[in-house]
């Protein structure tokens, strides 16, 4: 029983109320946020100090002291605190962004209440251990980021906000509906008990079939949160319409969810079953769950790589790129767990997907929301990110461009930053797996991501100055949260020892069911 | 026979559901939202099964103990009708805000905007 899973989600909810509260004392209130951020750093950090010194790597919180199954189960692993962690980051540099982008009267707004609830939604996410209750915090993190989308209320943003926020409630409806179907067929809600159940069926009268089914119903959920193809619609939209650091919020974080969902329930709870092969495409025997996803997996990668890649390479802003491109990067994250999701269980293939999925993650976590800050910076100094307006932004604001530089040098791959050894391992997995269509749908979307960063980079940033661009100035501390994430960037990829070990024992802690039912229904802990 | 009946209802309320959300009018898109979740809800209570008593043992309740039904599904049910409250208000402020920004809430003619205005910017999605 350890008190400290439960610090990060007692931050985010304290800070939101304390922010509602000095919501007219505008410099306080700003204050509070940053001091709320800053404190869940630290508590993140804290959780994840607890969690490498555990020996199993488990801390469980068992809600009100009712043991699992029955109550409600916080676990945190290393998965989660590595999720934890990227989010720790990048909210504390967004909310410091938000100080200075919004302006005050929409900080009046309830901007930072809402932004601290997103928060909190993003981080229950992560850390609950019960399918019911991990719906309960889709939700909350989905009713902020609704009203955060809509925040400038212009046609285009209500207009935006309404495709987001209807998609999701059909999303939450389906949620619901498959939530309800795996509680009638498995008797649980609990995660661990259900990988339990899941694994002795006949003891459990767990009708599998029925199970597959509605897991498939899920996963359709968690790729609309993830914006994976095909369900992607209302990503460039939303992502356009939102304020820049919300925008890199949803990119970087929010989407994470989706994925480490996935990640969760597919790679710990419905890996432990099998199923009589029906596939109808010959071989007898056993048939794994994750068998079944391997090639759903890698259809929506393919189909996310090719949408975003193409999408972002169309497009005539930088919003709008930066948004497809973050369809294109999760094809990158989806690939290795469709290749990790083919091979058998207990190859090292399938940690080796993972970890890639994982570093890819956190990579993109970071170079996304780094873009999205650059593009708010030129924004708030140019007025506009339409390629047309904008050009020579490298010669008048060398810093804010080399940050955008760099963020975008992560996302293509290249060495020394923390972007190369993603795609390294994607490439590694594809090619170990002995995948030519992994490898090849992966080399295409690194093309695809080549090109569309050229062409933002020459439109953009070197050709003739534009019109507006002349005499602007990009405000210093905009700039500054950039450079910072930049420089992040730059020490992930030189000291990539720490994050590939943590991502390396996240990847173990995910296909590790067992690990996972002992440290949750263990009896005392 | 209990079941029938629901099952039944239920493909209805989904049927009508999906038939509103498939409608031009923004209101209208709104209460099928709301009625697909509210099926979704019916669907959990039907999904902890219908048979047995009320869950409060020893009240001289006839039956035997061990044949009550499940509570837990009364409780997510609970909480999903709480959050579909909040939702469902979320979206009709979202309706009129939609309304005073564009004067109309046809999707058609929202949609006939934003191809406009991709049009004008010289986008090629949507």
């Amino acid at each position: 029983m350890s008190v400290v899973v439960v610090g990060p989600l007692l931050v985010a909810l304290f800070t939101a109320i304390v922010t509602l509260a000095l919501r007219r004392w505008g410099p306080v209130q700003r204050a509070a946020s940053l001091v709320g951020s800053i404190l869940y750093l630290g508590v993140v950090a804290l959780l994840i100090r607890d969690v490498r010194a555990d020996e199993a790597g488990y801390l469980v919180y068992q809600l009100s002291n009712w043991q699992a199954p029955y109550g409600i189960s916080l676990v945190a692993d290393d998965l989660a605190v590595l999720m934890l962690a990227l989010t720790a980051v990048v909210s504390l540099l967004a909310v410091v962004f938000s100080a200075r982008y919004i302006d005050e009267e929409g900080q009046r707004l309830s901007y930072h209440p809402l932004y601290h609830l997103m928060v909190a939604g993003i981080t229950g996410s992560f850390l609950t251990g019960d399918i019911f209750n991990l719906f309960v915090w889709f939700e909350v993190m989905l009713m902020s980021s609704y009203v955060l989308v809509v925040f400038y209320s212009g046609p285009e943003e209500t207009r935006a906000a309404l495709h987001y926020a209807f998609l999701n409630l059909i999303g939450s409806a389906v949620m619901l509906l498959a939530i309800g179907g795996l509680y009638a067929t498995t008797g649980t809600l609990n995660m661990a008990d259900m990988a339990q159940r899941l694994g002795a069926p006949g003891q459990y009268g767990v009708d599998l079939p029925a199970v597959l089914g509605l897991s498939a119903l899920l996963l359709s959920v968690f790729a609309l949160k993830a914006g994976i193809v095909p369900f992607q619609f209302w990503v460039p939209d939303a992502y356009r319409a939102a304020p820049a650091p919300v925008a890199a919020m949803l990119a970087g974080v929010v989407k994470k969810v989706g994925v480490y969902a996935i990640i969760r329930l597919y790679f710990t709870v419905f890996a432990a079953a099998s199923l009589p092969n029906l596939s109808g495409f010959g071989g007898g025997g056993e048939l794994g769950f994750l068998a079944f996803f391997g090639p759903v997996f890698f259809l929506m990668a393919l189909g996310s790589v090719v949408v975003g890649g193409f999408g972002a390479v169309a497009r005539k802003d930088l919003d709008g790129l930066l948004a497809y491109s973050s369809i294109g990067q999760v094809g990158f994250i989806v690939l290795p767990l469709a290749v990790a999701a083919s091979v058998p269980a207990d190859s090292s293939i399938r940690t080796l997907g993972v970890v890639a999925a994982l570093v890819y993650s956190v990579n993109h976590g970071i170079a996304k929301s780094l873009l999205f800050f650059v593009s708010g910076a030129i924004q708030g100094a140019v007025g506009s990110v339409d390629f047309e307006d904008l050009g020579g932004l490298a010669e008048r604001e060398p810093l804010l461009s080399g940050t955008f530089f760099v963020g975008a040098l992560a996302l293509i791959g290249i060495p020394p930053l923390s972007g190369f050894f993603g795609k390294l391992l994607v490439f590694d997995a594809a090619v170990q797996a002995q995948s030519a269509l992994a490898l090849g749908v992966s080399l295409g979307g690194a093309i695809l991501t080549i090109a569309y960063f050229t062409l933002a980079w020459s439109r953009g940033f070197w050709s003739e100055p534009g019109m507006a661009v002349e005499g602007t100035r990009a405000d210093r501390s905009l700039v500054g949260v950039a450079a910072v994430l930049a420089v992040l960037i730059v020490v992930f990829g030189v000291g990539f020892g720490p994050l590939l070990e943590l991502a390396e024992d996240a990847a173990v802690a995910a296909t590790e069911t067992q690990g996972y039912i002992d440290a949750v229904l263990g009896g005392e802990a | 026979m209990t079941q029938v009946v629901l099952a039944l209802v239920l493909g209805l309320l989904f049927a009508l559901g999906t038939f509103l959300v498939l409608r031009r009018d923004v209101v209208r898109v709104v209460w099928g939202v709301t009625i697909i979740s509210q099926s979704a809800n019916v669907y959990l209570v039907t999904m902890g099964g219908l048979s047995g008593t009320v869950p409060i043992l020893g009240h001289g309740v006839p039956g035997a103990p061990g044949a009550v039904t499940d509570p837990l599904v009364q409780a997510l049910v609970l909480t999903a009708i709480v959050i579909g409250f909040g939702t469902t208000a979320f979206a009709l402020v979202l309706t009129y805000r939609v309304y005073e920004e564009h004067g109309t809430i046809d999707l058609h003619d929202l949609g006939r905007a934003a191809d406009a205005e991709a049009e004008a910017d010289g986008g090629v999605d949507r």
